[in-house]
């Protein structure tokens, strides 16, 4: 047989094999596919699920890498050396400001969050957000020398005027520890605002500010505020919470050098608004506010949005040492904003009360006070100044440098490469998805903005879904929900892939939808990349305490106190099954509010549940105990009302501890290492 | 569940009408620059009495308490602080939970005050009120009749139970007869001292707490006779408690019945019929070192156990006196004699006293018709 | 040998392959301009008038290469009567123009493969079709007569299909569109202006391209008209021509700020004697402008420096020409493609107001708070819809018939008509709020549940009826 005729049948062959094959792998492939991301559009590509999503293992540590992502830093007072924490390698990087290198990486504790240097300059104090404590470093050592230990979650930092304490803003148990410095011990713990951060000492040594990023817990309608904590310096005592009007998420503060004027960066939010459209502000706007520190001083809110443009997530603010300059980090849209400190003082002076409350919900006056923006480097968070002032150094989080900018000149000048790897994994590019909002029309808000932290806000949304005024949705947790499809209260997304689809485009950021690329990436994110902090407060090691305890019996209880048999669907575990506390199905517990369209919700999951209130679909129990105090009374939301207050604050105790699994897993590990 | 809450509430409610203004207070420990600890018993005139027309909310004070250089005192419309020689009110419209302020304590290291009222506990500071009740935390009950600061916990007694919020865990534990040897969960005092907590429970005499242990014990009328003590000194002198306090090594209980001291051996019972205290009906007590303040229905009384003054307002007019005795048991059981009468004019606002605290040299009174400050006559 | 022809074959079939592939790649027109030229005498045309879509001027669109200012010009619709409005897909490959076939010939839509200059026809309705604009995706819009509606006056904005199917009318009021433009956020940037009940100043309008969302974007100082597109510049702004009533032949170039346009406009040639006629914007942020100095010269393209602000040599000059438009054949960013709520299947729309008592003196200094407010009128363009009054708060929720015009007036206890806004509609399922009664789009909504949506929303026009005695009490 000729050589061309067996190579023509055999081309035959393998034709008719490959169409045999390829039709019906094909339809098989795509019913998979449809499967898998409950969508019936997204690419049959077999790398969406068994490569980017995979969160442990060879093909896990193959495509994942770890960043250095920097949140915060502060400078030398010679300002040759910046101290910058790099927070998902938990290390502080020490950097020669001159030659812009890395020179020393000294490993901290868990999730480090902020840095600040004693006043002599000789010892770092770093927080360590996922390990409750702050290191102090020696840094002509070059280690750590000491741990304080703090509250839960410790973040923002300051010294006190005369340098012999420490306060330590605790983020997760909302109050600031003091420690003096020599015997170490806390000395004090002072009730904060919500989820506080960041924390500065007045320039007169008076006072110390502290921020907060939630608001009070109010309930849903009534007007919203986020509380300044003010802390009397000398005698560690709180002075005043001064209420900020209609605003949350402010994460850091700063002071003219003469201490006239405070500026604390915030976001506006608009979750009684009806959700109907973005243009024109409708869903966010971000800006600053500005107070007098005294007691009793006004606070005045700004905007550092534009009518059609919006500069998302405030997070660093730095004032220049002539007091003439304000510098705000836009986390979610890579701008640093330049303030004119004379343009605001002038606004505010030349205006009464009434003028400047609606200043705070106009976008065009940002016109009279913003100097300049000044693009930046991915996820710009913690800004620092050159102690001359003429330089600003930003941590560029998702891209592993410090910017550089001239304050003179008003441009980067330069980049500090702090070595995290050079490949940019799909994971990290949907990190930089989720905390960037140019997939939001006129960059209004991203993931972050409503999700920060990758939690949630605490805020209850007029999501308004058919009608508005209906349907209001108490925010969910991003943290750790791989395991706990489906997703929204309705359960009618049962993966990241159409969550964050089409309708999440239409509805929610109003611009064009993710690329499946993107899609692919947010969700590889989303699914691998967020973790639960490890619940340090109620659940330090796995050893329940005897409260804890108790409501675990109870949690798993089949038979109420008079020995009556609870039906199966009403009981705690039947529905919020371990190891994630939820069973993915849907349930009916008789929470439908007259406003809500007639659907089953979605049992949530209770991991780190002390961290997501309000509670309910439609936040309407602002504490763990109102789940059932005010909302539980028919018994529809398990069994409760055969039980005492000791019973209930037991099953709270219990509910508190909830982790997820993998600190019981590593917990596990650690005692069987031990025994 | 709630059906139990409704009723310990409802039975609180009769119980507060039925005694008048029998709400009682708390204290936990004593001053270190309180007033002199020496056998001589300080003695407060030159009275001044507040009342609405001075800015009171009320006339009815069920409550006082001294912190730093302002004073706070709790009526039956609002909370009342005196500061630069003025009072200002806060209600509900200001965020208090109720307005019926019983109980205040001051936390030593925070400064942050608390406040018990008939609606909750309430964690004043920084100019907010934040608001615990039975429904949004883990409190036991919102009739809250004492409120005490203990180091990081805040100890609070109520009519369903008594427990306590750790401020830094934010954690409550509480107690009741389901899980403390109380004989109803009904409780009006707390107070601490020694490392114990020292709760008065309604017909449980005192339950005492020991914090390092977790453990309980109670101390209850061994003659178990409502209306009289069989045998002296055998131990509390009623199992209806009102008070409790600790000072200079003394455990002081208070009840409707006489007072009663423990020395962590031994009780001694205090009647007005063997010794200068006022009247038996005693709605708080209060130490301030080895001086015992005692709040009854008819005037206000003080002793170090032996001593005793006693400030009573005439019946008729605006002045009043103060009555020093002195009385050792040990030595007879049925002599003491009045020493002295001081007159003092004007004298505290009203005879039913349900308050007190100290400060160096000034005392302040709260009654039913009124605040009274009294200061140290040297 | 068969090993020998067996490879023949392979290569042979490889060249014919690559061949074919690279037949299928067009030619590009990189740097490359094209204009719309005319040898008659250029008017003053008046967006303001109705037959302003009449094209008078016979004109077509060719190609001129830069640096050749004399060089004859490629044409481009060699086979038409007449063309114009040409705009270049983001890939810098094809077209897009409205053109006349033959003289008489109603205009139509069409695109042309720059590469090899096929032509196809996009529309083929019955009346004029005019001022086409690529939308991203595979769609287009243009400029059509709205046939259906009681207001013979007017035009409106259609959406299609690049192959001409599923053609969509999205704006609904009475008024014609001029010149639209797509700009990179999505949305639709035009010229509309009102035609009833009498003709209204010339905007320049935004909307999604399914007709949502529609909103004042600029609007000029009294006694200006708009003379063009506006299109974005490299630097954040928008670029148009505009010129004053009083003086018709002193066309100025205009930016306004894309993030604040209300409150930003810049003129580059005030200094500048003569009238500008076309600007279009380049990657390196020079503009391409048609200008002529006097009336008796030809308009003729130039490079204008804004930083500078002056022009440079010639592009293209003609004695016997006219530049009229001027486009820059080059590759762009795509713009983004928007979702859309409509949903064809609703028919009604839903509004709420925020607060009827804001208005534009709100946003002024001293703060004026208009306090007369007791009613408000739902107007349609023959008959009064509805006539209710507000929530305590100012606020008011209604849920409207979709794709209908109509007005929203304020009343005061007399029923006079206190303020009264343009014209608006809402597409099936639209969703839409308004803070006031205010043009301004500096204010954003207080953070607050408005009173209305705790009730059900006021339908609109109200039932026939209730209609007669015209109230609905919401409160």
């Amino acid at each position: 047989m000729k050589i061309s005729t067996i190579v023509i049948r055999l081309s035959g062959i393998i034709l008719v094999l490959a169409l045999l094959i390829y039709f019906p792998g094909r339809k098989w492939a795509r019913a998979h596919v449809n499967e898998k991301t409950a969508t019936t559009d997204h690419p049959l590509l077999c790398t969406s699920c068994h490569l980017y999503i995979q969160k442990t293992g060879l093909i896990a540590n193959l495509v994942n890498a770890r960043y250095m992502s920097p949140i915060n830093l502060t400078v030398s007072g010679d300002g040759k050396r910046l101290y910058v924490v790099a927070q998902e390698s938990n290390a502080l990087l020490i950097v020669d400001s001159e030659s812009k290198k890395v020179i020393n990486k000294i490993g901290v504790g868990n999730q480090p969050h902020s840095v600040i240097l004693s006043k002599d300059g000789q010892k770092a104090y770093v927080s360590n957000q996922w390990s409750d404590n702050v290191f102090v470093i020696d840094l002509s050592a070059g280690r750590v020398t000491d741990t304080l230990k703090t509250g839960n979650g410790p973040a923002g930092l300051a010294l006190s005027a005369d340098g012999k304490a420490l306060y330590v803003v605790n983020s997760f148990s909302s109050d600031v520890t003091v420690i003096d410095l020599q015997s170490k011990e806390e000395i004090n713990r002072i009730t904060a605002g919500n989820n506080p951060t960041g924390a500065k000492l007045s320039p007169d040594g008076k006072f110390l500010f502290v921020t907060s990023r939630r608001t009070v817990n109010v309930p849903y309608g009534e007007p919203l505020s986020s509380e300044l904590t003010v802390i009397n310096d000398s005698s560690r005592r709180i002075s005043e919470y001064r209420k900020i009007e209609s605003a949350y998420m402010m994460e850091n503060v700063a002071f003219t050098p003469n201490g006239d004027l405070g500026f604390v960066t915030l976001i506006r939010p608009k979750n009684y608004v009806p959700s109907i459209q973005v243009e024109q502000g409708w869903m966010m706007t971000h800006g600053f506010g500005v107070f007098q520190p005294g007691k009793g001083g006004s606070v005045n809110e700004l905007l550092i949005d534009e009518p059609n443009s919006f500069y998302s997530d405030p997070f660093g603010i730095a004032i220049t040492p002539d007091g003439k300059k304000a510098f705000i980090s836009s986390a979610g849209t890579d701008y640093i904003t330049v303030i004119d400190i004379d343009s605001v003082r002038a606004l505010i002076n030349g205006s009464t009360p009434e003028v400047r409350k609606l200043y705070s919900n106009n976008l065009g006056i940002s016109s009279r006070y913003i100097i300049k923006r000044i693009h930046t480097g991915s996820n710009p968070k913690g800004i620092a100044l050159s102690p001359d002032g003429k330089l600003l150094y930003v941590a560029e989080m998702l891209d592993d440098n410090i910017g550089v900018i001239s304050t003179e000149s008003l441009q980067k000048v330069s980049s500090i490469d702090l070595g995290g790897p050079r490949r940019i994994t799909v994971a990290r590019k949907g990190r930089r998805l989720f905390n960037n909002s140019s997939h939001t029309f006129q960059n209004q808000y991203c993931c972050y903005t409503c999700h920060p932290d990758m939690h949630e806000d605490g805020l209850v949304y007029n999501m308004s879904g058919k009608d508005m005024g209906r349907n209001v949705t108490n925010t969910m947790s991003l943290r750790d929900i791989s395991e706990t499809a489906p997703f929204k209260w309705s359960g009618t997304n049962l993966t990241v892939y159409k969550q964050d689809g089409m309708r999440f485009s239409t509805f929610l950021t109003r611009t064009e939808s993710f690329s499946y690329k993107d899609l692919d990436a947010l969700t590889s994110y989303i699914l691998t990349g967020i973790k639960n902090p490890p619940n340090l407060q109620y659940n330090p090691n796995g050893e329940l305490t005897e409260a804890q305890l108790r409501g675990k019996k109870i949690f798993e209880r089949t038979k109420d106190s008079y020995g009556n048999e609870i039906p199966e669907a009403n009981r705690c575990i039947t529905c919020h099954t371990p190891p994630y506390y939820t069973n993915s199905k849907m349930s009916y517990v008789q929470t439908l509010a007259a406003t809500d369209d007639s659907i089953l919700f979605d049992t949530p999951h209770l991991n780190d549940i002390y961290a997501s209130a309000p509670y309910l679909h439609d936040g309407r129990a602002a504490t763990l105990e109102e789940i059932w105090t005010k909302y539980g009374k028919n018994d529809k939301h398990g069994v409760i009302n055969d039980m005492t207050k000791i019973q209930l604050n037991d099953l709270i105790e219990y509910l508190k501890s909830l982790r997820s699994p993998q600190y019981e897993y590593e917990d596990l590990k650690k005692n069987h290492a031990k025994n | 569940m709630n059906k139990r809450f409704l009723k310990n509430s409802l039975l609180s409610a009769v119980a507060l009408i039925l005694t008048g203004f029998s709400f009682l207070n708390g204290q936990p420990s004593v001053k270190s620059d309180a007033i002199d600890v020496t056998d001589k018993m300080p003695v407060y005139g030159h009275w001044r009495n507040f009342t609405m027309k001075d800015g009171l909310p009320s006339d009815h004070v069920y409550c006082v308490r001294i912190d730093g250089d302002r004073v706070l005192a709790g009526t039956h419309d609002g909370l009342a602080v005196y500061e630069n020689g003025k009072w200002k009110a806060y209600t509900t419209k200001d965020g208090l939970p109720h307005n019926g302020v019983v109980s205040i304590d001051v936390s030593e290291t925070t400064g942050d005050v608390w406040l018990g009222t008939l609606g909750g506990l309430s964690r004043w500071s920084g100019g907010k009120f934040e608001n615990f009740t039975q429904l949004n935390s883990g409190m036991p009950n919102d009739l809250v009749y004492c409120v005490i600061c203990d180091g990081k916990d805040v100890w609070v007694a109520t009519a369903g139970g008594a427990g306590h919020y750790d401020t830094s865990t934010r954690q409550w534990e509480i107690f009741t007869e389901k899980n403390a040897p109380m004989h109803e969960p009904w409780t009006y005092g707390v107070s601490a001292g020694d490392g114990k907590i020292f709760i008065a429970a309604w017909g449980g005499g005192v339950i005492e707490y020991t914090k390092k242990t977790k453990q309980f014990k109670d101390y209850t009328d061994p003659d178990g006779e409502m209306e009289i003590d069989l045998l002296p000194d055998d131990g509390i002198v009623h199992d209806i408690t009102t008070a409790t306090t600790w000072g200079a090594g003394y455990l002081w209980a208070s009840t409707y019945f006489g007072l009663s001291s423990y020395d962590g051996t031994h009780w001694k019972g205090y009647f007005k019929e063997h010794c200068g205290l006022a009247s038996n009906f005693i709605n708080f007590v209060r130490a301030e070192g080895p001086v015992v303040f005692i709040c009854s229905d008819n005037g206000l009384s003080s002793t170090n156990g032996k001593s005793w003054i006693t400030y009573k307002k005439n019946d008729n007019d605006s002045n009043g006196k103060a009555i020093i005795s002195n009385f050792s048991r040990d030595d007879d059981k049925t002599a003491y004699k009045t020493t002295r009468e001081i007159p003092m004019s004007p004298s505290i606002a009203h005879n039913f006293v349900i308050g007190v605290d100290a400060d160096k040299d000034v005392l302040w009174v709260a009654t039913e018709k009124g605040v009274s400050r009294g200061e140290l006559m040297k | 040998m068969n090993r020998f022809r067996a490879t023949i074959v392979f290569y042979l079939i490889m060249a014919t392959g690559s061949l074919f592939i690279i037949s299928c790649r067009r030619n590009s027109t990189e740097g490359t301009i094209i204009i719309t030229r005319t040898s008659g005498k250029v008017l003053n045309l008046s967006f303001s008038s109705a037959d302003s879509r009449k094209i008078i001027l016979r004109s077509d669109i060719v190609e001129v290469e830069m640096g050749k200012p004399e060089a004859s010009p490629k044409l481009l619709t060699s086979s038409f009567y007449s063309a114009r409005s040409p705009e270049i897909s983001n890939d810098g490959l094809f077209m897009i123009f409205a053109g006349q076939k033959k003289e008489g010939d109603t205009w139509q839509i069409w695109d042309t493969d720059l590469g090899n200059l096929k032509t196809r026809q996009l529309t083929k309705l019955k009346e004029d079709c005019t001022d086409p604009a690529y939308l991203p995706l595979g769609r287009f819009l243009f400029t059509s007569h709205s046939a259906s509606d009681s207001l013979k006056s007017n035009e409106s904005i259609f959406t299609s299909n690049i192959d001409g199917t599923d053609q969509k009318r999205i704006t609904y009021n009475p008024a014609i569109y001029r010149t639209s433009h797509v700009l990179s956020d999505g949305r639709i940037l035009t010229i509309g202006v009102q035609k009833f009940p009498e003709t209204g100043d010339q905007k320049f309008m935004i909307m999604r391209p399914d007709g949502t969302k529609s909103e004042l974007f600029y609007k000029g100082s009294e006694g200006t008209v708009l003379n063009g597109p506006g299109f974005e510049t490299n630097n954040g702004r928008i670029i148009f021509i505009e010129s004053e009533k009083s003086k018709p032949g002193k066309g100025n170039l205009i930016t306004v700020s894309y993030n604040r346009p209300m409150h930003s406009q810049l003129n580059l040639t005030s200094e500048i004697e003569g009238d500008f006629r076309a600007v279009f914007p380049q990657p390196s942020g020079k503009l391409l402008v048609s200008y002529r100095k006097t009336e008796t010269d030809r308009y003729a393209l130039y490079e204008f420096d804004t930083e500078s602000k002056s022009l440079g040599k010639p592009i293209f000059k003609s004695n016997d020409f006219d530049v009229l438009e001027v486009v820059d054949a080059v590759k762009h960013i795509r713009p983004r493609k928007l979702p859309s709520e409509v949903n064809a299947v609703i028919k009604t729309g839903l509004i709420m107001c925020q607060d009827v008592n804001i208005t534009n003196e709100i946003t002024k200094i001293p703060l004026v708070l208009n306090k007369k407010i007791l009613k408000v009128e739902i107007m349609g363009t023959d008959s009064s819809m509805g006539t209710f009054k507000p929530s305590a708060d100012g606020s008011f929720y209604l849920k409207v018939v979709a794709n209908k015009p109509f007005q929203i007036r304020t009343l005061d206890e007399e029923g006079k008509v206190i303020r009264k806004c343009d014209w608006i509609w809402l597409r099936p399922n639209e969703r839409r709020g308004c803070v006031g009664c205010h043009e301004d789009q500096d204010i954003v909504p207080d953070n607050r549940i408005p009173l209305a949506v705790k009730k059900a929303s006021v339908g609109i026009p109200v039932h026939v009826n209730k209609i007669k005695d015209k109230m609905i009490d919401t409160e």
